[in-house]
Order: structure tokens, then sequence, then C-alpha cells
């Protein structure tokens, strides 16, 4: 065998790293270290979720009766959805997604910080006044054409408040495109000796994959939100039938970016799933190369399907070929999900918050991924299109799926950002409750749509109302299960228990030091272990002891170590 | 393939236990996806074309396959969880399994089936919705924020009686001259059993949806070109409500909906037809009277924004456009001056060309609705009477083309020309309209 690699150069010093003391201050101003910026990221990720998630409960309000009671006009309503569509996409998962990459990337790969700190800064420090564009909207004249803004009723009929929705959004497409040319680098340069691209942990995998989708597709967002602003103030009409233009190149322009924005929000998440199952159930990931490999085929066919969002008004003979790559696309999802059923199968699981979340994406994931299937069926897609069930799939893949894995990474790095660990009891209580009132808010909608319910109304018939009345009720839960999660992070980052350097006993190189790490990140170089998930390999529980050793072990061990360092391990 | 992943990945052959194992789950999954599919009648509305049919048999074909895989993925979830939980006191990892390439393949291979199959069978189903089908009937609809109009041209032949067309008002002449039909205009969609029917949609101002659960069809309406849907119905029935608009369309988008009436044949179909074609061959003499008909029979969306107390059993509550109690007066004076037209004049460009004059403090939103020159003439004559002391503080002159020669079916039928023809247009057209109140009046 080879001889067993230390995470520290030489492994000369002795054990006193301390970590830095994180100081509140420092997160409210310029910074370009990437941790910083991440925790930026991530923090006001979290502000706007609770901004859509209030935004949901007002829709949620709006629709335990059949009538519009809650809000005045329609207008009001159509104003809720649209700007909650918006928010949690734009304002929440793909930024939150970007908080994670920031701050694990560099971590992850041993480096100091980000290929171009400066470039990271800025990207993010278009998100505040983009946020703020964005809640402006509301106040200044309705954005009521859903968070797709087809023309001609977001162009001839929808107030300003539409145009700085747009505004907000082309910020925020430029916020993406400066982040994700920064990750394509940062992988591609940064890594360390010893990380050739089948040593790379596949959150990096995913974040290149999210990356390089960002870069080729925002531009074309860009190009159609700049054609519609023209149309809303300049008086073109690039999409105005009435005056030569057409509505529908708006929506293949659109969606040629949105579809592959699903597997933007997506991918990332699939990638820290990767890293909690495989830490948490002790075992390697199942065909890692054919995961990692997934995933670049996702970002690639994603980009072939975008026309499946239009199949009730494409020409109907080039519906047919997109139905074609949509089914084609389930077969890398399918791969994905039978790879981490096999990382768990002969783990040692550990039914940490994290780990609870990470499996609870899975038993969701794959009802949306079914749903998927049915929806790229062009006959059934032409009965549903547009209903319910639409809004079901959709939250079973970005909330059972982003969200999801979104929770699992907050419970697995939170240790790792601040140093000490969220409190598991609350975290069960958070899952407990995130997983029945997500179930049971988003399934039944499901029956809703298919029995004839339309999405984006304020309006339905009678007899949709005790649907909607479980499916309400269910949306409260859930969203009280986020201020649980919220008064844990709260609580646990003054009194949490002191984490140590590396909690869960993970092989990536984000571990191999001090919680919060230093702002160089590593005291030497690191040498990362030749396998990020090589669980159940003797080497491994060296490698792993030698960090506790060097780092020195938290209050609280969640993974319990082995009673003397040169033993065996369990098998 | 389930149970192959776990207990002897290392060993040389396959064990005859995993083989029973793997037997056994698969049967079970398979039988499980099936009890599953028999929910699929219960997840539909009524199946009430000849498209729901496919379109369910597809779906059961889908839940089978995609319950089969959701009972897989959660069963080896909770098995996995109960199995490999790590016991109190264990400190160890799990085994160093990195793959298996058989077991990659195999469950690469079996989606990459499952979805070639669903391809083809979508493909066949999809085909035989798209193609035109013999006998065709064509209907014209328009789709307007946030109503639905429905124009069909019917001979006069349908009548069952003879009629002197050299009576009838000149636009109908016109229109008879053109191909020998009668286009006549309706909110309701009418139909009768296995006749297939083509609609022909256009959208007036933004995208809208044509939608009818119970025949699983779907067509979104799109500015500026003219789509089309193919049903065939066969059960016959009413259907309130039965048309929903399914693609954002505004403050209204959820109350866009109309109804439809399925006749159990040919003959009956016309008798549905007969009253609207009489109104249009026979209109009422007196412009008052022909005006309010139009409005109140809802074929153009004005109800859907404007509110109008003389119409409210017509659902005119609208709280979009100005409010059109006392509009007569308005147009007498302040409006009047502002424009520099006629009051009547007035009127009439603001329902020809609506964005001429925009009342001060409401947008530009109501769009060009097509309405044929003697329907606006006609809605300005109503419209005049809506003033606080009741009767027109105006004249409007109606021209000539539009002053109907008063006529009649012949025999025992008395002229229809006034309140008998609105009797026998209230008998049909207006239950499923009373219908559509119904179930709107409780959202407002």
């Amino acid at each position: 065998m080879a001889s067993i690699t230390l995470p520290v150069g030489g492994g000369t010093q002795s054990g006193a790293a301390e970590a830095p003391k994180l100081r509140v201050s420092d997160f409210l101003r310029w910074s370009v270290d990437h941790k910083i910026i991440g925790v930026q990221y991530m923090a006001v990720a979290l502000f706007f979720f609770i901004v859509g998630g209030t935004l949901a409960m007002l829709i949620r309000w709006e629709l335990l009766t059949p009538n519009l009671d809650v809000v005045q006009t329609g207008t009001q309503y159509n104003t809720l959805f649209s700007v909650h569509g918006l928010v949690m996409i734009f304002l929440w998962i793909i930024p939150m997604m970007a908080g994670f990459g920031n701050y694990l990337v560099p971590l992850q790969l041993g480096a100091k910080d980000m290929a171009f700190p400066w470039l990271n800064a800025f990207a993010f420090w278009l998100i505040p006044p983009a946020g703020i564009l964005l809640i402006g909207s509301m106040l200044v004249g309705a954005p009521e054409s859903g968070w797709t803004q087809y023309p001609p009723l977001s162009t001839l009929y929808s107030g300003d408040g539409q145009t700085l929705a747009a505004l907000s959004i082309h910020l925020l497409g430029i916020s993406s495109i400066l982040g994700a040319i920064n990750f394509i680098v940062t992988i591609k340069n940064m890594r360390p000796a010893g990380m050739g691209w089948w040593q790379l942990p596949l959150f990096c995998w995913a974040t290149l994959a999210t990356a390089i989708i960002v870069v080729m597709a925002t531009p074309f967002l860009a190009g159609g939100l700049t054609l519609l602003i023209l149309d809303k103030i300049a008086g073109t009409s690039f999409f105005d039938a009435g005056n030569g233009g057409d509505p529908q190149l708006w929506q293949n322009v659109f969606w040629f970016y949105s579809h592959p924005a699903v597997y933007i929000m997506i991918l990332p998440g699939m990638g820290m799933l990767s890293e909690v199952l495989a830490t948490h159930a002790r075992k390697p990931v199942f065909g890692y190369k054919m995961v990692a490999i997934s995933s670049m085929a996702i970002a690639l066919v994603g980009f072939t399907v975008w026309a499946h969002h239009m199949f009730t008004s494409l020409t109907p003979e080039l519906r047919v070929p997109f139905m074609i790559t949509s089914m084609i696309i389930a077969v890398p999802t399918g791969i994905k999900i039978f790879s981490w059923l096999g990382t768990i199968w002969g783990g040692k699981i550990r039914f940490t918050s994290a780990m609870l979340f990470g499996l609870g994406f899975l038993s969701m994931f794959v009802v949306g991924g079914i749903g998927g299937v049915m929806l790229a069926a062009i006959p059934f897609d032409i009965h549903v299109h547009d209903t319910y069930f639409v809004v079901s799939h959709l939250h079973f893949v970005l909330y059972g799926g982003s969200v999801f894995t979104i929770y699992a990474g907050i419970y697995h790095w939170f240790p790792k950002i601040t140093g000490r660990m969220l409190d598991e009891r609350l975290g069960k209580w958070h899952f407990a409750l995130t997983y029945v009132g997500f179930f049971f808010s988003f399934f039944p909608m499901n029956f809703a749509g298919m029995l004839g319910m339309p999405r984006r109304v304020a309006y339905y018939l009678p007899e949709f109302q005790s649907v909607n009345t479980v499916i309400s009720i269910s949306a409260f839960v859930l969203g009280i299960s986020t201020f649980v999660m919220l008064y844990n992070i709260w609580i646990s980052m003054r009194h949490g228990k002191k984490a140590g350097a590396n909690p869960w006993r993970a092989l990536t190189l984000e571990w191999a030091t001090t919680s919060p790490p230093p702002s160089t990140n590593f005291i030497d170089d690191p040498v990362p272990f030749h396998d990020p998930y090589g669980y159940g390999d003797k080497d491994s529980q060296a490698y792993l002891d030698d960090i506790d050793k060097r780092f020195g072990v938290g209050e609280d061990v969640p993974v319990p170590r082995p009673a003397v360092q040169p033993a065996a391990s369990g098998d | 393939m389930a149970s192959t992943t776990p207990s002897k990945p290392s060993s040389g052959g396959l064990q005859t236990t995993t083989i029973i194992a793997v037997v056994v789950v698969g049967i079970l999954l398979i039988v499980g996806g099936i009890i599953l599919g028999q929910a699929t009648p219960l997840l539909f509305p009524q199946q009430a074309s000849a498209e729901a049919a496919q379109v369910d048999n597809l779906f059961h074909i889908m839940l089978v396959i995609g319950g089969a895989i959701f009972l897989l993925v959660q069963g080896l979830l909770v098995f996995s969880m109960w199995r490999f939980r790590a016991r109190k006191g264990e400190t160890g990892d799990g085994e160093p399994i990195h793959g298996n390439t058989t077991l990659e393949i195999v469950w690469t291979a079996i989606p990459a089936v499952i979805v070639f199959v669903l391809t083809i069978l979508s493909w066949q189903v999809f085909n035989s919705l798209q193609a035109p089908k013999p006998g065709e009937a064509s209907v014209v609809v328009a789709g307007a924020r946030f109503n639905w109009a429905f124009t069909y041209n019917v001979p006069l032949s349908i009548l069952g009686y003879e009629v002197d067309e050299t009576l009838l008002p000149p636009d109908v002449k016109d229109d008879l001259a053109d191909d020998g039909t009668v286009s006549i205009t309706s909110a309701t969609l009418y139909s009768y059993v296995n006749q297939p029917v083509a609609l022909a949609m256009d959208a007036r101002d933004v995208i809208h949806a044509f939608w009818v659960p119970a025949f699983r069809v779907k067509q979104d309406l799109i500015p500026g070109r003219t789509t089309t849907v193919r049903f065939t119905p066969t059960v016959a029935d009413t259907y309130p409500s039965g048309i929903q608009c399914a693609e954002l369309c505004g403050a209204n988008h959820g109350i866009m909906r109309a109804d439809i009436v399925v006749a159990e044949n040919e003959a009956e179909y016309n008798k549905l037809l007969t009253p609207i074609l009489e109104s249009r061959l026979f209109p009422p003499a007196d412009p008052v009277v022909r005006g309010r008909a139009i409005l109140e029979s809802n074929v153009y969306p004005c109800y859907t924004c404007h509110v109008l107390s003389d119409l409210s059993s017509a659902n005119w509550v609208g709280n979009v456009g100005p409010a059109l109690d006392g509009v007569a007066d308005r147009a007498a004076t302040s409006r009047a001056n502002a424009t520099s037209q006629t009051a009547a004049e007035y009127l009439y460009t603001s329902i020809h060309e609506p964005g001429a004059y925009l009342v001060p403090g409401y947008g530009n939103l109501m769009p060009q609705l097509g309405v044929p020159e003697c329907d606006v003439w006609a809605m300005v004559a109503y419209l005049a009477t809506q003033s606080t002391s009741g009767s027109a503080p105006f004249e409007v002159v109606q021209p000539d083309v539009c002053i109907p020669q008063v006529s009649g079916p012949p025999g025992s039928e008395p002229p229809p020309a006034g309140e008998a023809t609105a009797e026998a247009a209230a008998e049909t057209e207006v239950v499923p309209a009373e219908a559509t109140a119904e179930a709107t009046a409780e959202g407002s």
C-alpha cells in the first residue's frame, strides 16, 4: 500500500492551530475573502427566502377560498406569485448555491481564494441593489405576468414594476455570469498537486457543470430582457404582434435560458448531496465517475429541451424533437438517483439532520423526476400544462430537490463556517416539519391539476376548495418549519457546541483546517487524500486521525472516533 | 435490478438467493405499479372526448411504470435506512465499494428503454390528436381578456323553414352571398356527439390558452397567428365552465371560463343554434333593444372590465375599466367637450377604436375587438339610454345599412323581430350564462 498521505504538508507542526474569531462587522462591508463573500451570499439569500416565503403564505391564504378575498384585485394576486417566483429563483436558490460554491470550492481545492477575488466581491454586491429593485417593483406598478414574463401581457399590459423587475433580473444575470467565470477558472487552474480531475470532489464537479451552463445560457436571458425592456420603455415592438413582432420569440429565448436554469438550481445541490450522503453513510460515492459525467451530460442535454415548456404554443410539428430530448435527460438523472442509493447501500448510516435532508431529497426528488417524465409526454403535458400538476412538479424538483439539498448543506457545513454545531434536536424537528409540510403542500397539487385547476388563478371552482385547504394548511406548517431552522442558526451561532475541524470525519479538504478556517484557509499547502470519498479505506482512517490530532476534536463528536487511532477500521 | 445492488458485489457469479430476491422484488414492483395504476380514472375529470380516452390510457401506462419506480426507490431507501443504520457504539465505515459496472449499465439501460417506449407511445397518441379528421366542423374562437366567443358559419337550412332572403338585414345578405352561410356568435361552445371539431383560434390582446379538462385538449391562442385545436366530443352533456383559460392573461384570468353544450345529435345541435341564428336574421327593430341584447349575450368581453347595473344579471361587474352607469351623461358633457366629438360619435369611437380617447385615470387596456359596424351602433344606442334620467340625453342615428327590414319566419310563428326572438334566445342562451354567473358571482 501507498504511504499514508497526511493532510498537512510534512505534518511537522504540532497541534496548536487556532480558529479565527468571526465578527459581524466583517460581513457588512466589501471583502474579497471568498469565505466572507460566501456567507454574505447565504445571508442575503436567506433574507430573500423569508421574503419569498411570506409571499407564498399570502398566496396560500388567498387560496383557502375559491374567491378573491385576502387581496383586493386579481392584479395584486398576480403580483404576489410573480414576485414569489422571481425572488425564490433569482434571489434565494441561485445566490444560495453561489454562496456554497464561493465558500466551499476554494477550500475543497486546498486553495487560498477564488481565482479573481475582486470580481467575486463585485458579483455579490450586484445582488442587494437587484433585490431592492425587485421588491420595489411591487410598489410602483404590478409586475403581474408571472416569473416567465410572457409578452404581450408583460410588455403592453403590466405596470412599470415589470420594467424594474426585468432590470433587477438583468443585474442578477450579470452577477451569475461573473461568478460562473470565476468558478470555471478556479476549478480548472487551482487544483492542488495530487488532485486530478477524477479526484475532484463532486461538489466541485457540479459547480463546474453549473458554471458552464450559466456562462452559456445567461447571455440569452440578458438579450431577451434587453428586448423586453426596450419594448416597455423605448417603443420598440419585438414582441408586439400588432406591430410586426412575435410574442413567441420571447418564449424561445426565455426558455433557452430558463430550462438550463433549472439545472443551475439543482446541480450544485446534487453535488452537495453526494458529499453529504457519502460522509454520513461512511461509504464511497457509488459510481463516482458516472455521477460526475452525468452532471456534464445533464448540462449538455439541458440545452436541447427548452421548448417542452411550449408544448401548447409551439408549432405542432416542432414539439416531437423536444419530447425526445426531454425523455433522454431522464436517463442521466436516473443514474444519479441509483448511484446515490448505491452509496448508502452497505454503509453505516448516521441519521444526522444533514443526512435526513439528504435522504429526504432522494425520497422527494424521485417524485419530481417521475412527474417530469410524464410531463415530457406531449399528450399528457397538453392536458396538465399550466395547471397545478406543473406547480407540484416544479416545487418537487426545486423545493424537494434544491431546497432540501440546501438544508442538508446548511447542517453539514454550518460547523465549518461558524465553528459551532447546529442543534441536532431542533434539526430533526425542522426535518420532520419540512418533510410532512412539504409533501402535503405539493403532492395534492397533482390531483388538483389533473382534475382541472389551472395555475396562477386567484379564483377556482368550488369543487377544488377541499384540496386547496389541505395544501394551504400544509404550506403554513412548511412556513413554520423554516423558522425552526432560523432559530437553530440564531442560537447555535453563539451557543452551539464547538465543532472542531472535522466533526463528520469527512475526507474533502475543507475539513483539513480549522473551523472557521483562517483567512488564508490553510496554514500550509494541504495534501488531499487520494480519494475524496475513500471511506472504509484503512489509510483514510489514519488521514482523518491525523486531522483530529492536528486540529483537535470538538465538544460534540457526532461521528465517533475509533477507540485507539492505529486500530483497524470496523470491518 | 434493485436487489442486485447489495449482497455480494464481489462474488463472481450471482448467488441463487440473490436471483430469487431480484425476481420476487421485480414481481412485487410490477404488481405494485399495476395496483397504483388502478387509480387512473380517479385522477381525471369526466372522460368526454375521443382524445380523453387516448390520453388517459397513456397516463395509465406511465402511472404503472412510474409507480413501480417510485416503490423501488422508496423501498430501497427505507430498507437501506433500516438495514444499514449505524448501531450504537459502532465506529467503523461501510464497505469501500466504489461501483459495479454491470449494475451501472443495467440502471442506465433500463430507464433508457423505458423512455424510448414512452416516447414512441406518446408520439403515436400525439399524431392521432393532431391529425385532421374527416367531416370536421370548423368553429372560430376569439379569446380576449377575459372572455371566450365562438363563431359558427351555419346555412339557413338549419332553420327548418323557408326564409325570404330579400328581406334579411343587409349585412346578413353580404354574409350569405359570400359562402351560403351566416356567421353567428355565442359565448357558449356548442357541439354534438361524435362530431369532430377543429377550432381556429385568435387572441385579441394577450396570450390565452383554450383548455377543456373533460376533453384533455389545450392550445394557446397567440396574438398575430391563428392556432388550431381538435377534439371529438363523446358524451352529450352541459359542461358549466367547461372551458378554462390556462395561460396567465391578467387580473381575472381565473374566471376566464365558458360553458360547453354537447348535443346528442346534429338535429339537437341545430335546435341549439337556431335561436342565435334567428336573432341575427330577425333582429329587434329598436336599436336600443338590439344593443342591450348584444351586450347581454356576453359574446364581447366588455362585462369583464366594465360595471353596468342594468346588466348586472349578465355579470357586468368588472372593475378594470370605467363604470358605464351614467355614461350617456358624461358622453354628452365632459367627454364630448374633451374630445370635441358629438356624444354619439364619442361612444362609437370608444368601442370601435378604444385607444383613441382614454378616460382620465385609465390605461390603454381595451383591445380592438373587431365588433361589426352595426353591432357598435346598436351598443351606442343602448348606452345612450344609460343616463341618470333614464332616457337618452342625445339622439343616435343608425346608419341605413344597420336598419333591419322587419320580417319573420313564415307559418304559425309570429314575426320574431322583437320579443319572440328574445324569448327564444333566452331559453337556450341565458341558461348557461346564468351558470357562469353563479360560478363567478360567488367570486365577487
